[in-house]
């Protein structure tokens, strides 16, 4: 076929099987155009053909066949729609840029050419209906459509809100997935095909063995890896691997799992320590019996806590409630799947990974295989959000199968591999009891959670009732139901929204059998001081006092409804910045990654507050450079931020007012000053440090739900977040507004779906686990309490997480609001609505 | 199984996926995109000709407009730019165990029904068997309520219901036959029409249930009626029973919600919602067809 690509003619034989995408990305070499769920559904691979927007994942190589075609890298990077991307800061992570931004050049073009003014928030939506941006960036999305089409981009140079924006929407941000080294091969992971087995494996030659001992325990489990010249050559391989199954009884679902007589899982001690955990850290100690692992009861006067709730529910108290509240599995789908290329060497070994923990991966890699020496590259990563933190799947087969090659191995994830196995947030089955009273606070509450995260332990939800609302009685405990299922990992807040889920449901509803004002009560329970602010504001807001006062008639019934969020605040205090003089720039380093939420900005910020007219640069994505922090826990803003900052000053003090160029080939190395007063927890487990206080959200949620068809509409969300000073006020507010996006998915669309019998995972494409798209971006107004952080250096703490926990339980209290009805079950399905809404 | 590629949203996918590993025939250059008037006044629309042609074509939305509105709410701009007329009516189930890879079923060339065991509440309410999936073709059910009939090339023509009717395959034609176009009988004037879909998210999904209908009224009387629903049952239903109680009233709330009302019996429980959802959803269409 020939065609003019970006302007210039091609040619190519493409096989019947090639999708445009392969052609595009492997044969044309331009890696701008991503691919993601590689079904349609995502957008994240479109190009223009003849000017019309296509997703290139569906559409056959062979019909680019005389045509012009034009794919981000082609539109430039002048474009009034690129422009106003990187100045309304209408990106996280990046990686679904292109496929936005290749949509938006062609309704801006056609918009300019047909129509005046600026088009609705609506007409853009509608035309970026084929796109998902996990990172939930829908809002600046929007606004920058609506600004380019405006005009207000013909004739000036954006203002960067982020470092590099530039990059990511010109296509030139590299990603793991677009690494390619000269004879690279492509591996492919042969899975299990039953839920729990003892296998035997005639591994070909050139295959590694995954799977440690001899027995399976979830449909999916890794048993080894394949390498190939392509990828369809080396899952054509994996599909040929002679796998021997010897079935074992299984048991998948948890209610089945708990039951005396289900087949144990882990039936020795061995099993049991070696099962893989999804907690941050250390999971809690516990005791097996079955299939079940038991916490410890945390307690503070447990034994009067569970008196006073007996006494209340004899008696029916007004301030009882009592209720059991579950929620489903939740899919990270990052839309940049796991992916890892190794190149292994006598020398050592250079590691390519999509990852949010580049020094640990570092850090584990040595330890793990022992090279000469290990480098980790993580220049772009297209998201995260807690699922990769570690050595995962893809690391591990890269790695071992360039040391049995000699050749530099890609191994990727498809989207059905990543929606199966690469970690999920637990199911939970809560048991919650709370006696609150009007003035005299939550007089006691007892919650038992049971958190559903296949063959992994660690799920934590209920010992976060020893966090919040004063110091009342209260029992909590967190268990672990096993069941031949993938293993869950930790997802952004492990444990918050659950908790939120039942707990902030359960205050709401004292409130309202009190005849209280949610807000208000809260304010009475809650001694955090930033919340009470929060409380404060909220009440205030003309979205909570018009909200309905009683669950309407009719229809289409409003409702709005309040939560509040709890969170740890962490730091990297080993974390170092240095700073070098380079050809007159300031060049900041260390060893971090940035998965989409604005990092290099944030040490950029810091460093501009010492040197306001410097030109600076920031390296991030490397090993090399000194320690930098791992993208979990919140903890990366307060740590690269005042270590910037101390290596900015000391270079001025070097520098003593003479010209940053004075300075030509100087080395600073900046350090995380310590908080004042210490910090909660002495030591640092792994380089994170529990600091003192705690972060602090509240979302105040309006819905509209049509009572007949059960479809719930998030219309307007407020969402207060006491962390600070913010270091970048944009993509703050931008990641808080993904927060709330990601938060009415977890409420309203997303559950992941496990086959019973077989343990197989059918929510394996992004049709079947559904994601929240633009049209379902509510409007959103972001708050920033900056008080109340001064024992911080730099004031301020992250945000990514209390961001998000308390979204779904708003959203629960507004449908309740609205309609009368408490939804216990997350997702609020419609058909979970029609069924549970009083006629 | 030798397959033909038409707008390939439907097939590439299942290339991918290793669901269909045949010969492909590509109909790209057969043509098959023209869209023509035929003597009696009514349309032929080629089967190349795409989702997003029927539901912008001046002449066709004006003519059909149950058909366009149905059309352009499915899916996404992308995806109706590139799914064919014959593509979405001969497109294999969307069933997430027959997408599955670690399962066969009779639509796979095995036996019986995964998802028999475990429907979800995306089954469907009226159960055909073997399958327990509705039927996924949004524009065969609009197609329906038009008596549309299809062209099969060296073959009699057929009319679009009796492409289906079978529980057991997506459609009844055999893999060899080639459906080149669709026609429809002369349009009636003053004709107004609804579509709805019952979904999750505010868009670009699957429904849960659909509703599509149009109505003629003449002199404030309904002259003709066409309803049907989909989501709801292995083939795309039309409910003559509902467009019978409403041909020769005056239109009404009353009118639409008695005629609206659906005698079902549902085959799961997880699915039994689906009737009230489908009522909704046939008032509101009749509502907007007012």
């Amino acid at each position: 076929m020939r065609l003019t690509f970006n302007g210039s003619p091609r040619e190519h034989d493409p096989g019947p099987d090639d999708t445009a995408a392969d052609v595009i990305r492997t044969v044309f070499g331009a890696t701008g155009t991503k691919v993601s769920c590689g079904a349609g559904v995502c957008g994240a691979c479109t190009i223009l053909v003849d000017g019309e927007p296509r997703v290139s994942c569906l559409l056959p190589a062979v019909r680019l066949d005389g045509t012009e075609v034009t794919t981000v890298e082609g539109v430039g990077g002048d474009h009034p729609v690129q422009r106003a991307f990187v100045e309304c800061d209408a990106l996280q992570c990046g990686f679904c840029t292109p496929g936005f931004v290749t949509e938006a050049v062609a309704f801006h073009d056609r918009w300019r050419k047909d129509r005046e003014g600026v088009p609705s928030r609506e007409e853009v939506a509608d035309a970026l209906t084929g796109h998902l941006c996990r990172c939930g960036a829908y809002e600046n999305i929007l606004t920058a459509v609506q600004k380019a089409c405006a005009g207000a981009f013909d004739d000036r140079e954006p203002v960067a809100a982020r470092v590099e924006a530039p990059a990511k929407v010109t296509g030139a941000a590299e990603y793991t997935v677009d690494v390619t080294l000269p004879g690279m091969l492509h591996g492919a992971i042969v899975r299990s095909r039953l839920p729990h087995a003892r296998v035997t494996v005639d591994l070909p030659e050139g295959a590694v063995r995954l799977l440690r001992g001899d027995v399976v325990r979830y449909t999916g489990q890794p048993i080894a890896a394949v390498a190939a010249e392509t990828p369809a050559l080396a899952r054509e391989l994996a599909e040929r691997v002679a796998v021997g199954y010897e079935a074992l009884p299984s048991v998948v679902d948890p209610e089945e799992a708990r039951r005396d007589g289900a087949p144990v899982i882990f039936a020795d001690a061995a099993d049991q320590k070696n099962a893989p955990s999804s907690a941050e850290g250390a999971g809690f100690p516990g005791r097996w019996r079955g299939n079940v692992r038991s916490g410890y009861a945390s307690a503070w006067r447990g034994r009067a806590a569970r008196r006073r709730l007996d006494a209340a529910e004899e008696r029916n108290a007004p301030g009882y409630f009592a209720a059991t509240f579950t929620t489903s599995g939740q899919s990270h789908t990052a839309l940049e799947p796991h992916a890892s290329v190794a190149d292994w060497r006598p020398d050592g070994l250079t590691l390519y990974v999509s990852t949010q923990a580049l020094p640990h991966v570092k850090a584990a890699a040595a330890k793990r295989w022992n090279p000469p020496k290990v480098e980790v590259v993580a220049h772009h990563v297209g998201g995260g959000f807690g699922s990769k933190l570690g050595l995962s799947t893809d690391v591990v087969a890269a790695v071992e199968l360039s040391r049995k090659l000699g050749r530099p191995v890609r191994v990727a994830m498809s989207r059905a591999e990543e929606l199966t196995d690469t970690g999920y947030r637990p199911g939970t089955r809560s048991e919650l009891r709370m006696l609150g009273t009007p003035t005299g606070g939550l007089a006691a509450i007892s919650l038992d959670v049971s958190g559903h995260g296949g063959v992994s332990t660690g799920s934590m939800v209920a010992t976060l009732g020893l966090l919040m609302y004063g110091f009342g009685p209260r029992h909590v405990r967190d268990r672990d139901v096993i069941g031949n299922a993938p293993p869950a990992s930790p997802f952004r807040g492990p444990g918050g929204p659950p908790f939120a889920w039942a707990v902030e449901q359960g205050v709401d509803a004292i409130a309202h059998r009190l005849g209280a004002d949610p807000l208000k009560l809260r304010r009475t329970w809650d001694g955090n001081r930033r919340r009470r602010a929060l409380y404060e504001i909220a009440g205030e807001l003309p979205l909570w006092r018009d909200r309905p006062a009683a669950p309407q008639t009719g229809r289409y019934r409003r409702g709005v409804g309040a939560a509040a969020a709890n969170w740890i605040y962490t730091a990297d205090l080993d974390t170092k910045v240095e700073l070098t003089v380079r050809d007159g720039r300031i060049v900041a380093r260390t060893a971090t990654q940035d998965i989409g939420t604005g990092v290099r900005t944030v040490i950029r910020n810091a460093v501009r507050e010492v040197f306001p007219d410097a030109d600076i640069v920031v390296e991030l994505g490397h090993s090399d450079a000194p320690h930098g922090p791992v993208a979990g826990g919140s903890r990366s803003t307060a740590s690269v931020g005042p270590a910037a900052r101390d290596a900015a000053g000391k270079l001025a003090a070097r520098l003593g007012g003479k010209p940053v160029a004075e300075a030509e080939g100087v080395t600073i190395l900046g350090e995380r000053p310590k908080d004042r007063r210490g910090s909660a927890v002495p030591v640092s487990m792994d380089h994170l440090r529990i600091g003192r206080g705690l972060a602090g959200a509240v979302h105040v949620t309006e819905v509209e739900v049509d009572t007949l068809l059960g479809h719930t509409r998030v219309t307007r969300v407020w969402g207060g977040v006491a962390v600070g000073a913010i270091y970048n006020r944009a993509a703050a507010r931008n990641q808080c507004e993904g927060g709330i996006v990601q938060g009415i998915g977890y409420a309203l669309y997303e559950e992941r779906v496990t086959d019973p019998r077989t343990g197989v995972v059918l929510s394996a494409n992004l049709e079947d686990y559904r994601l929240p798209g633009v049209k379902d971006t509510p409007e959103m107004t972001i708050h920033f309490h900056e008080d109340g952080w001064d024992h911080v250096p730099g004031g301020g703490i992250g945000l990514g997480e209390v961001c998000t926990v308390s979204v779904a339980a708003s959203v629960g209290n507004a449908v309740f609001n609205a309609t009368g009805f408490r939804p216990l079950d997350l997702p609020i399905r419609p058909d979970r609505l029609l069924e549970g809404m009083p006629r | 199984m030798t397959e033909y590629l038409a707008g390939g949203t439907d097939l590439m996918e299942r290339r991918l996926s290793g669901r269909s590993t045949g010969p492909i025939i590509d109909l790209y250059d057969r043509g098959l995109r023209s869209i023509e008037t035929t003597g009696d006044g009514g349309f032929r629309i080629g089967a190349m000709v795409t989702v997003d042609t029927l539901a912008t074509d001046p002449a066709l939305t004006a003519a059909y407009p149950a058909l366009a509105l149905t059309a352009g709410a499915l899916a996404t701009p992308q995806i109706r730019r590139a799914a064919t007329l014959g593509g979405v009516l001969l497109q294999r189930t969307r069933c997430r165990y027959y997408r599955n890879e670690h399962y066969e079923c009779l639509k796979t060339g095995g036996e019986g029904c995964p998802a028999r065991g475990n429907p979800g509440e995306r089954a469907v309410v009226l159960d055909l068997g073997p399958c327990v999936a509705p039927h996924p073709s949004s524009v065969a059910m609009a197609l329906l309520t038009y008596d549309a009939v299809a062209e099969i090339e060296d073959r009699p023509s057929k009319p679009v219901a009796d492409l289906y009717g079978d529980g057991a395959r997506d459609h009844l034609l055999d893999p060899s036959d080639l459906l080149t176009a669709v026609t429809l009988p002369p349009p009636a004037e003053g004709e107004r029409a609804g579509y709805k879909r019952a979904i999750g998210r505010a868009s670009a999904e699957w429904p849960l249930a659909e509703a599509v209908a149009h109505l003629t009224v003449r002199d404030g009387v309904v002259v003709r009626a066409g309803v049907a629903v989909g989501g709801v049952a292995a083939v795309p239903l039309r409910l003559p029973e509902v467009e019978a109680a409403l041909t020769g009233h005056a239109p009404s709330e009353e009118l639409f919600a008695r005629a609206a009302r659906l005698d079902w019996t549902p085959a799961f429980a997880e699915t039994a919602y689906k009737i009230r959802l489908t009522e909704t959803l046939v008032g509101d269409v009749l509502a907007q067809a007012r």
